[in-house]
């Protein structure tokens, strides 16, 4: 099998540049479906597309994810050899719709993807981030749910040529009905921009006390971060902070963990930052085999010390 | 109503042990069922309280599933009763032989209403089994699923896509997978445990829900590995008096420099 037809598909034109420069480095036809306008499709074109399958919107109350049957015949007609499907929420819903269409399994959120003597290879992470799978597809059709940051987007080329085309999409009729879309409430974050993030842990006893650690947080000039069970368990942080194998995987140049044992599901988050720092009670934490810089304390007897100290230095 | 929640067992993370060249080793590993399954039981258990109704488990594996202490534990968290699909394919499946086979013994399980998923297993989280078996029953599926509110003949949820909540509108029977922020799933007290000694456990083999011709796997495994470790320091200080404070804000400082 050769890699020739590569698809990309995302309802975030942001992943376009990068997907479309996954598909070129993978193949040799590029084709992107869209849900969304005209002058979105060029800017695909500029950014890698050969063709740009544009699926109007059908109606407000209708999901995206409706047209999966649509999708799926688009591709099985025109050979799809691999299909590249952001891993947003949609995106993910849309990967298995088609999937199931075309009879196959979904390759999820891959963290790299090679062509290897014809043959699709992917690998991901299992186990809660304890392993990494190296896989070959076996299917005609590939279909891979891809995030941000495996691939680079290439400069955008406004001399780019490429052909659009419209599509008006069958509709499931799937039962659902959208009433209503609100933006979400509360803040949002982009921590895995951020250069310097600050985690905080168990090794708090309470929301109160995490005070300590947001004056430290900005004191150093960073991101405050958490734990899943912070987000998860006590709400005491929202779930945009929360850093770890469901969350967000971080890229900071330092990252200091307090009050965090350092799980595995929790360090696949922070294994990128340049600089890892560690405070924590028990010596035995399994974050005090894999950090730089650790302080063995506690954290509510140091942190107070450590702050002065660095607001002394400033 | 009645709600089918479907749960995986799962060799536990932090009990896989690295030997040596990168290779993994699961043998000494407790399986349990998956913490994002936990939020899905809990999420059928709430709506069979609010409006009445059955709460059945579905699981598919390979023999694990023969552990009672493991099957115990799934019922304890508020289950009416268990069906066991159990065979040895099972253990290296794939999302779509997955959402196969549970297609098949939720067909073999009689009526249903609502049919919940977690956000992902705890082992492989590919968060696609949900979807795949929705769009296989030909029936709505929605994952992200981030609050359930019954309302007669229909559904209505909210879903957290990337920087918005959608409010949908849904038919019944419906699939849906939920987010691992949906609720807190209840600790099982003794009496639950008790009770669940009681509970009825039904197990299948493949054929006997007629699923014993899977379809091919997708794709094969070629490795398994622990993913290459960082070089870090190590540079770590102990206690809390003001030298060892000063040497670690010293290290600190230089780092931010």
């Amino acid at each position: 099998m050769t890699v020739n037809n590569i698809w990309v598909i995302t309802d975030d034109q942001n992943a376009v540049g990068e997907l479309c420069d996954g598909g070129r480095q993978l193949g040799k036809q590029v084709s992107v479906i869209l849900f969304s306008d005209q002058n979105r499709a060029q800017e695909a074109i500029s950014s890698g597309a050969d063709q740009v399958y544009l699926f109007g919107q059908a109606g407000e109350s209708v999901m995206i994810e409706d047209y999966s049957k649509s999708i799926a015949e688009l591709l099985r007609a025109e050979k799809a050899d691999l299909v590249l499907v952001y891993s947003s929420i949609r995106g993910k819903l849309i990967a298995g719709r088609i999937a199931t269409q075309l009879g196959i399994s979904v390759l999820s959120n891959v963290s790299e993807l090679t062509v290897d003597d014809g043959s699709i290879i992917v690998k991901h992470m299992v186990y809660g981030g304890a392993a990494i799978r190296t896989e070959k597809a076996l299917t005609d059709t590939v279909v891979v749910t891809v995030g941000s940051g495996v691939f680079e987007a290439m400069p955008k080329d406004a001399a780019r040529q490429g052909k659009v085309n419209e599509i008006n999409p069958n509709v499931d009729n799937a039962g659902i009905r959208i009433l209503e879309t609100r933006p979400k409430q509360g803040e949002l974050v982009n921590l895995s921009a951020a250069k310097r993030v600050v985690g905080v842990g168990r090794g708090f006893a309470a929301q109160e006390d995490l005070k300590m650690a947001e004056e430290f947080t900005a004191l150093v000039g960073a991101e405050m971060a958490c734990s899943r069970p912070i987000a998860e368990g006590e709400k005491w942080m929202s779930k945009e902070r929360y850093v770890g194998v469901s969350g967000v995987v971080l890229k900071p140049d330092i990252y200091i963990a307090l009050g965090i044992s350092g799980q595995i599901q929790h360090m696949v988050g922070v294994n990128h930052a340049k600089t890892l720092v560690a405070i924590n009670k028990d010596k035995n934490a399994p974050i005090f085999k894999q950090v730089d810089i650790g302080l063995v304390g506690d954290l509510y007897k140091v942190l107070p010390k450590i702050a002065e100290k660095i607001k002394a230095q400033n | 109503m009645r709600v089918i929640t479907c749960c995986k067992a799962v060799p536990e993370a932090q009990d896989i042990v690295v030997t040596k060249d990168r290779q993994i080793s699961i043998e000494k590993a407790e399986w349990k069922f998956g913490q994002y399954d936990l939020n899905a039981v809990e999420a059928g258990k709430q709506i069979v309280e609010a409006v009445g109704g059955q709460l059945s488990g579905l699981c598919a594996g390979g023999k694990i599933l023969d552990n009672s202490k493991l099957r115990k534990d799934i019922l304890s968290r508020g289950l009416d009763d268990l069906y066991v699909v159990m065979d040895e394919k099972m253990e290296q499946a794939d999302t779509y032989q997955s959402a196969k086979v549970l297609e098949a013994a939720i067909q073999k399980m009689g009526d249903f209403d609502l049919v919940l998923c977690g956000a992902g297993s705890s082992d492989l989280y590919a968060q696609q089994v949900g979807n795949q078996l929705g769009e296989l029953l030909g029936l709505p599926v929605v994952n992200a699923v981030n609050k359930i509110t019954p309302e007669g003949d229909k559904i209505i949820v909210e879903r957290t896509v990337e920087n918005a909540i959608q409010v949908l509108e849904i038919s019944l029977p419906a699939v849906f997978s939920v987010t691992s922020e949906i609720n807190v799933p209840r600790i099982a007290g003794m009496k639950d445990i008790i009770a669940a000694n009681k509970k009825s456990v039904s197990k299948f083999t493949l054929s006997e829900i007629n699923a014993d011709n899977l379809p091919n796997s997708s794709s094969e495994i070629l490795s398994t590995m622990a993913p290459e470790q960082v070089d870090r320091r190590l540079n770590i200080l102990e206690g809390e008096s003001d030298e060892v404070i000063d040497a670690f804000v010293k290290l600190l400082s230089a780092e931010l420099k």
